[in-house]
């Protein structure tokens, strides 16, 4: 088990209503699944991702990640838990404009202080694997936004983290691109790497092997 | 790690090119004014520290109390050196009786050369620590001897070694050289002290002198002296135990003035030279305070632009800080790669300033009326820059730092971060800051501006048009006036001339004693008294306005006062003409009153003046040029007619406009540097201005397009974006007013002849910043106002 939710609560107050953002969730995600979430727009998918991935907050419930209290830990330990196991991929890729992407992929292991030698043993291989050796000098603005999302993808895995979190990873690809990326994705999983994805797409959510169904902030089945 | 910031920061400052010249260009300029304001601190508070014995050499001075009212007094008499020397051995390490520095005549062969020089006692040498080339500091022990400055001996000598060679002093004296110093410092008292010769000869020279010392006269106060006091001992101490030796000395007569001896250390001879009720009122540090706080206000305006830029650009980097938060970075790794971020850009204003200081520190020179060397070489010059580059980066990175690395990364990467209303109030508090230090600046300027105006329309009193004057050097001009100005004006070179013992613009000498009737016995008088030839009047061309003028056809014109209208004030006197003075146990008949004449300050009062006849005890030739010739040919005129009289004596003249002009060198320096440091700060403010109005177009760019869309004008766009800015203005105005007046006013204080502060320097500096902000503003605006509503509404 990599990480368990017992009765999240999420909400925001509007006009004197408590609005629930997440209502009651219970989730468990073991080691090597790859999950998707589907719903509709504003059902708090990615609200949810967030409170997996310790980016956002929440009111009540329990959240075990890795036998650590989340719902315990203090702002500072919680950074140094997901910024030590978990990698992230965005719906608009997220790579930072300025730095190539060979830089971009190199970032995370700056924060980890790996030695110069290390970092780039480390991007190397992770250029090799993607097959974008060639465009390593290239900024993120010369690439098509399946590339980028390759990118994005390397930056994730480049520290190898325990799991990843895909918001939408594909919804800003054409089909085409978005079934790459979504193989690229399972033959992750069949590596090893558990994944949480966040979905509009069946087809995509085909690839993964559970599906989560949420409504209103409620999960629906399960 | 540090790579990748820089790295990441040059894209960024490259990405953004207008922003980062409007960042690095205000910067750089508001270093180099800092540098160069901090350059011109370190002149003058180094003021004449390049004198070893610096912490303990002291001028003595004295206070003189007369009808209430305390002055301080730089001549001494002559007995005071002997008498300290003797009495009080043990408090000093010397005691150095000296003249007054001024021109005197040295020759060697043919060459004759006009010097600036002194007549000092032997300890001169090293109590002032000469940098000796030949020689060394017993130079003066020996009464026949001279001293020269390494210039000086050059335009006689060359290279040569001069030790032993025989010159001649005011072409009577034969003195031979025992020793040659370098050059005295630019920034010392002492600059430009051409050579010294031994007290000694100051008696054998001038007759007036030698009386006082034959008949220890410790009423004619004539004589500087300093003294360095002893080792162990301080000021206050020594300043204690002789504060009362001259009222000690002096006759019944003396002491109703209560002569009070002061030590004017040699820390405040140039800083604080400004005597006010019995204490020192500093001077000259006003400046260095005053100039320096603009420095600072000057950097704090640069780095408010810096800081205002570069949270504007927020929503920029935004994204970034998220995703580095993502992939692990932490607050505290953000804080630092921000940090050198600024730091490089403070780097590289901080080069680009130290070129430019480079390149107009000359111009600056000549300016400030200094001789400032750019320190390259020196380590302490190197440490305080490390420390000042280190020192703004911190100042004008941290808010930005902290403000950006504390975005949450939730937030800014779902792309519908905003900055909040808090951080635009923010800026906009440090865009008042800014303009209230320019409206401050701008009000300061005009009022300076309007005082030199001022002091430069008061009435004089004569006529300056061609007029010279030639200080006698020697005696040899003595006896001769007749000869010379008959010559002279047969020539048609000259249309007059008179004799004077002080120069047109200044007093040399006041006196005490005069009794008149009707003055009450309390009264204790002190007139400038100024000795002149018959023509003086004529020469100068000074306004009677009751009596007459000196004339020959009167004998008794030998006792004769003119006064001026201050001095008629200052006695009383009703009907002036015919009065009988009495003065130095004579009767003294006025004949004429003469419109004041501005001598010794435009900013001051004049003094109240006698004139009388005495042809022996005149030191200047006053002539007036025939204005219907050339100047040039006129001036070789009377030089062929002087050198066939007074041979072996240099030619030096000067134009009393100029020599007049000069009394307004120090102020119009302030009015330069102002100016100038006032446009400055106006510049900076509008960069940080124009970049704050860009980014607030920027933000409101959907806003605008609605407003658009639904039929705002291109005119009611631009309101609508300047009405918020010159607020600002208004506001800065009116923080500004108050501040400006109490700071103008007191300055104003140091000058009893002071010009309004009226409302109009207000009115007018207001309307300005209003003006400016507009002009700057309404580019952002217009460009805002007229873009297409289609495409700033695609940008959602």
């Amino acid at each position: 088990m990599i990480l368990q939710l017992k009765n999240i609560f999420k909400w925001v107050n509007s006009g004197g209503n408590r609005v629930f953002l997440l209502n009651d969730i219970d989730f468990t995600v073991n080691e090597g699944e790859f999950i998707s979430i589907m719903g509709p727009s504003g059902s708090g998918k990615t609200t949810l991702l967030n409170v997996i991935g310790m980016l956002d907050g929440f009111n009540e419930g329990e959240y075990t990640f890795l036998d650590e209290s989340v719902h315990d830990l203090k702002e500072k330990h919680r950074a140094r838990l997901y910024k030590e196991y978990i990698g992230f991929v965005f719906q608009a890729y997220h790579l930072i404009d300025e730095l190539t992407v060979y830089e971009n992929i190199e970032t995370p292991l700056l924060y980890k202080k790996h030695s110069s030698s290390e970092r780039k043993a480390m991007v190397a291989d992770m250029l090799d694997r993607f097959n974008i050796v060639g465009k390593k000098d290239l900024f993120p603005s010369q690439l098509s936004g399946g590339q980028q999302q390759l990118v994005g993808i390397a930056r994730a895995l480049v520290s190898s983290p325990k799991l990843i979190l895909a918001d939408e990873p594909t919804g800003n690809l054409n089909s085409a691109q978005g079934e790459e990326i979504m193989q690229l994705f399972k033959k992750l999983n069949d590596e090893g790497v558990t994944i949480i994805q966040v979905t509009h797409s069946e087809k995509n959510a085909a690839y993964g092997s559970r599906t989560i169904h949420l409504k209103d902030g409620l999960i629906v089945n399960n | 790690m540090i790579k990748n910031y820089f790295k990441i920061a040059l894209r960024n400052l490259f990405k953004n090119k207008g922003y980062t010249l409007i960042n690095v260009g205000g910067l750089s300029l508001g270093m180099a004014i800092v540098l160069l304001i901090g350059l011109w601190v370190h002149d003058e508070l180094t003021f004449n520290k390049n004198h070893d014995n610096y912490d303990n050499i002291s001028q003595v001075m004295m206070w003189r109390t007369r009808n209430g009212k305390k002055a301080i007094r730089y001549a001494m008499p002559y007995p005071l050196g002997d008498e300290l020397r003797e009495k009080y051995g043990e408090d000093f390490k010397h005691v150095v009786m000296s003249s007054f520095h001024g021109d005197n005549i040295l020759s060697f062969k043919d060459k004759n050369l006009s010097l600036r020089s002194s007549f000092m006692e032997s300890g001169a040498l090293s109590m002032f620590s000469l940098d000796m080339i030949y020689g060394n500091w017993d130079g003066l022990n020996n009464p026949n001897s001279i001293v020269l400055s390494e210039t000086v001996s050059k335009a006689f000598f060359g290279t040569e070694n001069p030790l032993g060679k025989t010159m001649k002093v005011n072409n009577e004296l034969n003195v031979l050289i025992t020793g040659v110093y370098r050059d005295i410092a630019d920034n010392a008292t002492l600059k430009g002290l051409d050579f010294i010769v031994p007290w000694e000869l100051y008696s054998m020279l001038y007759p007036w002198v030698k009386a006082a010392k034959d008949n220890n006269l410790w009423g004619n106060n004539s004589y500087q002296l300093y003294v360095q006091i002893a080792d162990g001992s301080t000021m206050a101490s020594v300043n204690g135990r002789i504060k009362d030796v001259i009222y000690n000395n002096v006759s019944e007569y003396g002491r109703k003035s209560q002569p009070e001896l002061v030590l004017h250390p040699m820390k405040n001879w140039h800083l604080r030279s400004n005597w006010k009720n019995g204490v020192n009122a500093g001077g000259f540090i006003q400046y260095v305070w005053l100039f320096g706080t603009i420095g600072l206000f000057v950097l704090l305006l640069a780095c408010i632009n810096f800081m205002n830029l570069s949270t504007a650009q927020s929503e920029k980097r935004a994204k970034e800080v998220g995703i580095r938060k993502t992939v692990g970075s932490s607050k505290y790794q953000l804080i630092n790669q921000f940090l050198s971020e600024s730091f490089l850009v403070v780097l590289v204003a901080f080069t680009v300033a130290i070129i430019m200081v480079f390149i107009v520190i000359p111009w600056f020179n000549q300016l400030a009326d200094k001789q400032i060397v750019f320190p390259f070489k020196s380590v302490t010059f190197w440490v305080v820059s490390i420390a000042f580059v280190l020192f703004t980066s911190i100042l004008a990175g941290s808010y930005p730092a902290l403000y950006l690395s504390s975005f949450r990364p939730v937030k800014v990467l779902k792309g519908t971060f905003k900055t909040g209303k808090s951080t635009t109030s923010f800026r906009k508090a440090l865009v008042v800051v800014q303009f209230t230090v320019s409206v401050i600046l701008v009000i300061g300027t005009i009022v300076v501006e309007k005082q030199v105006d001022y002091s430069k329309n008061r009435p004089i009193g004569y006529n300056m048009n061609s007029l010279i004057m030639i200080e006698k050097t020697t005696n040899n001009f003595d006896n001769k006036y007749n000869v010379i100005r008959n010559e002279l004006i047969n020539s048609g070179a000259v249309v007059e001339m008179a004799e004077s013992s002080s120069p047109l613009t200044d007093v040399w000498s006041t006196n005490s004693g005069f009794e008149w009737k009707g003055k009450s016995p309390d009264f204790i008088t002190n007139i400038a008294t100024v000795c002149t030839s018959h023509d003086y009047g004529k020469t100068v061309g000074w306004n009677l306005i009751e009596g007459r003028d000196f004339s020959r056809t009167f004998a008794t014109d030998s006792t004769a006062f003119i006064l001026n209208e201050t001095a008629v004030k200052y006695m009383g006197l009703k009907d002036p003409v015919g009065k009988t003075i009495r003065w130095n146990n004579e009767e003294h008949q006025v004949i004429g009153v003469v419109k004041d004449i501005l001598a010794v300050s435009p900013f001051e009062p004049v003094l109240q003046t006698v004139y009388m006849i005495n042809y022996p005890n005149t030191n200047w030739i006053e002539l007036k040029l025939n204005p219907e010739r050339s100047i040039t040919s006129s001036l070789s005129a009377v030089e062929t007619i002087l050198s066939k009289h007074v041979p072996n004596v240099p030619f030096d003249y000067q134009f009393v406009d100029n020599t007049f002009a000069e009394k307004f060198e120090a102020v119009e320096r302030i009015r330069k540097l102002s100016t100038i440091f006032a446009i400055f700060a106006i510049f900076i403010s509008c960069l940080g201005l124009f970049g704050l109005a860009s980014f607030i177009a920027e933000q409101r760019t959907k806003e605008i397009g609605i407003r658009k869309v639904v039929g705002a004008s291109v005119f009611n766009l631009w309101k609508l974006l300047s009405k918020d800015f010159v607020k600002l203005a208004v506001l800065a105005i009116i923080v500004a007013t108050p501040l400006a007046y109490y700071g103008v006013t007191k300055w104003l204080n140091n000058y009893t002849y002071q010009t309004e502060v009226s409302w109009w320097i207000f009115l007018i500096a207001g309307i300005g910043a209003i003006g400016i902000t507009l002009l700057t503003v309404s580019f952002q605006a217009i460009k805002a106002a007229v873009t297409n509503p289609i495409k700033s509404l695609r940008t959602e």
